[in-house]
This record gives structure tokens, C-alpha cells and sequence, in this order.
């Protein structure tokens, strides 16, 4: 899949990178509540993280015919509903995206990839 | 114990109830104040949001949070207040509904951890209580947004422990917060740029403070049934029913729109207002507020007199009520009595082409009716209007015609609601699906028992059709009464009798059991009559119904099941 998003007006075009709509999406993510990280994608990921800081930490961009997909990998803070949090986590995501790129969200698809434990009750 | 109980306590009572040092069962009375407190002003709180910010209903989410914290104790007879915080916090944690309502739980959590092993709470111990919920809260988020529940929560701890240094009246700690979490609320713009372009305050906050103003509303002898600055969305005002509680001696129903000055206070405009009559309410909605009010003859002309002084009156409408109530009891079409979704469970919004069927449908239990049908489909706006103020998040919609299918499913993607649509084509499909309905029941299992209940039953429609063609085989002429069998025409006859006939032999009536026929407002019912009778010679043992529908353009729908 292509690195860009073409968009045309008549005075040319506009390219969207996938690392611009994944810095907003990583944005709002991590200020939905409950969230209190994001995970790497995969070993390359995480070794890569050691060097440089990555936009697309996290976050994975993909564009199809009928709008964005995006995969979001979040460690979640222990002793919260996880379902209600990745559900606002979806729905900011879906309004940041869409109303700052105008592109439309296809899918949102967030993978908890681990709890972090600040207290034990 | 219900709103209306617990306001009815004398203060000795309530404080019998809530004894400082607070044991599990005081704790729990007041986590019933504060709930109660919250969900009398749930709708307050829902009309604060800064729309189409995720998270939509926060009143909705918080009040269903803290009822499920309340279910968790409801029965618990433990005195530890330590135990009794954990199951408070355990019941919030499951329950926990939007962002909202996560914040919720993740204060009550640090709440109870506080309280941890201690027999009982004095406050002391409920101010750093306080501290440790609202650090546990901020715990749960990377980048915490000032400006939000977060904020108040961390001004109300701050307070407390001021508090605790100056009284060790749990009343006067209890107010302090109030007061400062009151102030907290409207600063929330001045934090947080989107609020102030809204011009709201934050939701979740103030969802926050009503739970303290309920504990301390309670305490304090106050009632905690009626909101004090209640202010509706015109369309939740309920003039209709209003009427059904005319009081002795109130005979006139003044309505004014008005533009309240800047200087307006609505708490005041209440009081003066309860001196002169009953029945009040007041709505806003366009910048343009609502009132209205029950008084007696004599004094008709006060709630004008007082209103004028406080803004721009822009319409009264003054109706005599004795004479309105008379032409009530006379008036053959009542008024629809829909049905009223409690939270969390599923309402039903339905498409009707004709007053008689909207009747039907709502004694179905219908929670919202939009009129519309074959020549007048409803606007995606009318759709999402009708169901946007429903205090539910649960909805299904039944657009009961081939052509509302696409706009009641563009109304439920631009809503933060969890929408379904049933694609019922006709109104047999969608009473049949009606009867499937369980308001608390899974949402999806019901989707699916009313996706599966609408093919049990076969459409008919008879019209008269309006140009001369041929479709699917027949020949229509100008004039001529048709007869559509789920949807396809069938037969083009010269009576609406034969077309009936034509209609239940293509529908294989003989293997069913039951012929409704819903009758349009263009054939008289002695008709009708006349033809359900021919069709009891043909098919004796069926059971046949005749039902006013009211539709326009179809002289007659007809359910086959």
C-alpha cells in the first residue's frame, strides 16, 4: 500500500503520510482516559523504538478504497474497564482523525497489549 | 429507597441515618443521596456536551455507573465501611459506562482504598479518602486534560483537606466541597478552549459536583426530587400530559416564549413563579426559554407581568383549561402514549404512515413515533431527532418502508448511539417485530429475535394506482385498484374486493392464521366491514381483525400470519 493518501483540488493535490494521521491518532489515544502507554507492533518495533522515536510507535495506518484503517496497541492501567476504555479510545480516534484529516475511518482496531499495575487493591 | 422517600425525611431521620463517625450504612445512604441527586439532573448534565465530542451521554454513563456501584451494596448489611467502599468501587469497576463513568470507578477505587481496613469514617479519614481518589484517577491517563472531571476532583480533595484543619463538622466539610466543586465546574472553560467555545461546562465535572451537592443536599434537609434550575429541551416538555393535572382552581395554562436578559436567574424566576401557580416548567432550546404554568383565572396576567421584567417576550399563549378538558373527553384522537425508556433500556423508534397505526405501534411500546410513509419519507434530521433525546443509548428503528430503510441508516451512523435498523418494508413486518421486543433485554439478541420475527408474516397492500403502465407482468390501467403482495404488484382489478381476493390467495392465507386489515383514511369502515365478512365466508376458520390505520393513499394494509 502506497506511503501517501492523494487528495485533489483544483489546484493540485494533497499528500497525506500514513506517520502525520498516525501522530494524531497516538495523540488522542493517549489522552483518552485509562490508557497509560502505547505497545510496540512487533519485535522490530520495539528494537527500532531504542534508537529513535517513532511516530507510527503503536500505531499502524493503512488506506483502502472505502477509508482509513488504523491498528492501535495500548497498555491499559489495571482495575478499569477495559471495554468501556477502548471504546472511547475508538471513539476519539474516529472524531480526531476524521474531522483533522477528512479522511473517513473504516476501522479502528485496538489491540490491549498489556496492564500496568500501580496498585493492587 | 425512592427520591421521593428519602426527601420525605425529616433532618433528625437523616441524621440518624448518616451518624459521623460514618459506618458502610451511612456511607451507603449518602452514595444513594448523591446517585439520586445525580439522576434528577441527568438530563442537565446530557445537554452539556459539547456535541459530536465523543462520549455523548456523560449524565446517561455516570448515573448508570454509580447505579451499578449502588445495585453492588443495595442488599449489604456490612457497618465496615472499609468492606462496604470496596464493593461500592467493585460495582463501579463492572459497571463503569463511557469515559465518564471510568473516571467514576477509578475514583471510587482510590476512594476505598483509603478507607481499607477501617471500621468507620470520620473526617479526617474522608479527606485523605478524597486525596487518594483523586490521585488514583489521575493515575489512569498519560496526558490528563485539565478542565474536566479530573480538575474538580483534585480541587474538591484540595478542599477537603483545608477543611478537616478548620471543622470536624462532616455538614461543613461536606459544603465547603460543594461550593468549591461548584466554582472548579465554572472554570472548566477557561481550561479547556473547546468547552468555551461550546459555552458549556464540563459535563463529567459537574456530573461530579451534583453527587456531593445530593450527599449534601440530603444531610442539609433538602429535597432531592425536583432539580432546582431545571431546564428542559423544548421537546422534552411535556405540555400534553400536563394537562391530565390540572389542580382545583387552576384554570388557565399560560405558555410564554421569552429571551431572558443576561441578568436572568432561573432560580429565582422558579420561586416567583410557584407563588402564582402550578404546574411549572421551563424549556430552552434556540436561545429562546419556555414557561409555562397553571394559575388561576384571576391572576392570568401574572406569570406575563413577571416574565416582561426579566426578558423579551416574544409569544404568549393563554388557554382556558375547564373548556380544554371538556373538548378532551369529547376528542375521539387521544393523545399517543408513548412509552417511557428507562436508561439502559431499549426504545423503539417507528415509522408510521397513519395516525391509527402510530397508535397501535405505541401500544406496542413504541418509544418514539416519526410519521412517514410511502409518499412522505421523514428526513434523516426528523429520524435522528426522534431518537437523540430518548435517555437510552439503545435504539432500534423500524422505517416499516423500502424507502426510510436508507435514511434510518444514515441516521444511525451520525449518532454516538448504538443503533440498529430492522429493515421492515411494510407495517405488518414491523408490528410483527414489535412483538419481540423486550426493553431489557440483550440488545443484539433482540435485534436478531426482531430481524428473524419480521419475515414471519406476509404484506399486503391495496392502492389505487395513479398512471397507466405494466410491472412485473401486469397491466395496470389509470384508476384501477391494485393489489401489492410484500411488496410486488400482483393483481390490477376493477373493486378493492377483488384485489383483497386476489391478494390472500398469491399470499397462501390458507396456511396461515390470522388477516389483519389496517384501514386508510380514504374508505369508510362500513366498507371495511362489508369486507372483512366476505373474506370470513372464504376463510372461516382464520381469525379476522379490523383496525383503524388512518395511512393515506392505501385504502387498505393487510398482515397475514
Amino acid at each position: 500500500m502506497a506511503e501517501t493518501e492523494n487528495k485533489h483540488n483544483e489546484l493540485g493535490s494533497i499528500l497525506i503520510q500514513k506517520s502525520a494521521i498516525a501522530s494524531i491518532a497516538r495523540q488522542s489515544t493517549l489522552q483518552s482516559y485509562g490508557v497509560v502507554g502505547l505497545a510496540p507492533k512487533n519485535l522490530i518495533e520495539n528494537i527500532r523504538q531504542l534508537f529513535n522515536n517513532d511516530a507510527k510507535y503503536g500505531v499502524e495506518v493503512e488506506f483502502d478504497h472505502d477509508g482509513l484503517v488504523i491498528d492501535i496497541y495500548i497498555v491499559v492501567e489495571y482495575g478499569t474497564r477495559i471495554k468501556s476504555i477502548t471504546n472511547s479510545v475508538v471513539k476519539s480516534v474516529k472524531y480526531n482523525v476524521e474531522k483533522t484529516v477528512g479522511l473517513p475511518v473504516r476501522r479502528i482496531n485496538v489491540h490491549v497489549r498489556g496492564l500496568r499495575i500501580s496498585n493492587m487493591d | 429507597m425512592s427520591a421521593a422517600e428519602l426527601s420525605k425525611l425529616s433532618t433528625v431521620e437523616r441524621h440518624k441515618l448518616v451518624a459521623v463517625p460514618i459506618d458502610g450504612q451511612g456511607l451507603k445512604t449518602l452514595l444513594e443521596a448523591g446517585m439520586i441527586w445525580l439522576k434528577t439532573n441527568q438530563q442537565t448534565v446530557n445537554s452539556l456536551n459539547v456535541f459530536p465530542v465523543p462520549d455523548g451521554d456523560t449524565g446517561t454513563n455516570m448515573v448508570l455507573t454509580m447505579q451499578a456501584a449502588f445495585d453492588e451494596v443495595a442488599t449489604s448489611g456490612t457497618s465496615n465501611v472499609g468492606q462496604f467502599a470496596h464493593s461500592i468501587a467493585r460495582g463501579a469497576l463492572m459497571g463503569a459506562r463511557g469515559n465518564s463513568g471510568v473516571i467514576l470507578s477509578q475514583i471510587w477505587r482510590g476512594f476505598a482504598r483509603a478507607l481499607d481496613d477501617h471500621p468507620t469514617m470520620d473526617v479526617k479519614l474522608f479527606a485523605d479518602a478524597l486525596e487518594e481518589a483523586k490521585t488514583t484517577a489521575y493515575k489512569g491517563v498519560v496526558r490528563p486534560v485539565e478542565g474536566t472531571i479530573l480538575t474538580v476532583m483534585k480541587d474538591i480533595a484540595t478542599q477537603a483537606t483545608v477543611s478537616v484543619q478548620r471543622t470536624s463538622s462532616f455538614t461543613e466539610v461536606l459544603w465547603d466541597i460543594v461550593e468549591t466543586a461548584n466554582a472548579s465546574v465554572e472554570r472548566t472553560p477557561d481550561l479547556l478552549p473547546i468547552l468555551k467555545q461550546a459555552g458549556v461546562v464540563d459535563s463529567g465535572g459537574k456530573g461530579l459536583m451534583l453527587i456531593f451537592e445530593g450527599m449534601w443536599r440530603f444531610i442539609n434537609g433538602d429535597s432531592l426530587d425536583k432539580a432546582v434550575t431545571e431546564v428542559l429541551p423544548l421537546s422534552d416538555m411535556d405540555l400534553e400530559n400536563a394537562l391530565e393535572t390540572v389542580e382545583e382552581g387552576q384554570d388557565y395554562e399560560v405558555v410564554i416564549d421569552f429571551t431572558p436578559k443576561s441578568t436572568f436567574n432561573l432560580e429565582e424566576y422558579y420561586e416567583e413563579l410557584s407563588k402564582i401557580g402550578t404546574s411549572i416548567q421551563v424549556g430552552e432550546g434556540d436561545g429562546i426559554y419556555r414557561m409555562h404554568i397553571h394559575v388561576p383565572l384571576d391572576s392570568r396576567y401574572l406569570p406575563i407581568d413577571h416574565t416582561m421584567g426579566l426578558g423579551t417576550i416574544q409569544k404568549v399563549m393563554m388557554e382556558n383549561l375547564v373548556a380544554q378538558m371538556d373538548e378532551r373527553k369529547n376528542n375521539k384522537n387521544p393523545k399517543l402514549k408513548l412509552t417511557l425508556v428507562q436508561p439502559d433500556q431499549i426504545a423503539v423508534v417507528a415509522v408510521s404512515p397513519g395516525s391509527g397505526l402510530s397508535r397501535i405501534f405505541a401500544s406496542l411500546g413504541v418509544a418514539a413515533i416519526v410519521e412517514g410513509g410511502q409518499t412522505m419519507n421523514p428526513s434523516i434530521k426528523e429520524l435522528l431527532a426522534s431518537f437523540e433525546d430518548l435517555p437510552t443509548d439503545k435504539i432500534i428503528i423500524l422505517p416499516n418502508n423500502k424507502n426510510i430503510i436508507m435514511a434510518a441508516k444514515e441516521a444511525a451512523s451520525m449518532t454516538v448511539k448504538n443503533v440498529a435498523v430492522i429493515p421492515t418494508i411494510s407495517v405488518p413486518q414491523g408490528l410483527s417485530a414489535m412483538f419481540r421486543l423486550i426493553p431489557d433485554n440483550d440488545f443484539d439478541e433482540t435485534v436478531e429475535a426482531m430481524n428473524e420475527a419480521m419475515t414471519d408474516v406476509e404484506t399486503g397492500e391495496i392502492t389505487t394506482a395513479t398512471r397507466t403502465v405494466e410491472i412485473d407482468g401486469v397491466q395496470v390501467e389509470n384508476g384501477q385498484v391494485i393489489a401489492l403482495h410484500n411488496g410486488k404488484l400482483i393483481a390490477s382489478t376493477q373493486t378493492i374486493e377483488e384485489a383483497c381476493e386476489a391478494l390472500l390467495i398469491a399470499a397462501n392465507t390458507i396456511d396461515y392464521e390470522r388477516i389483519t386489515l389496517f384501514y386508510g383514511e380514504d374508505i369508510q369502515l362500513s366498507h371495511v366491514n362489508d369486507l372483512a365478512d366476505k373474506i370470513r365466508t372464504i376463510y372461516p376458520s382464520h381469525e379476522i381483525e379490523v383496525h383503524e390505520g388512518g395511512q393515506p393513499h392505501y385504502q387498505l394494509i393487510i398482515s397475514i400470519e
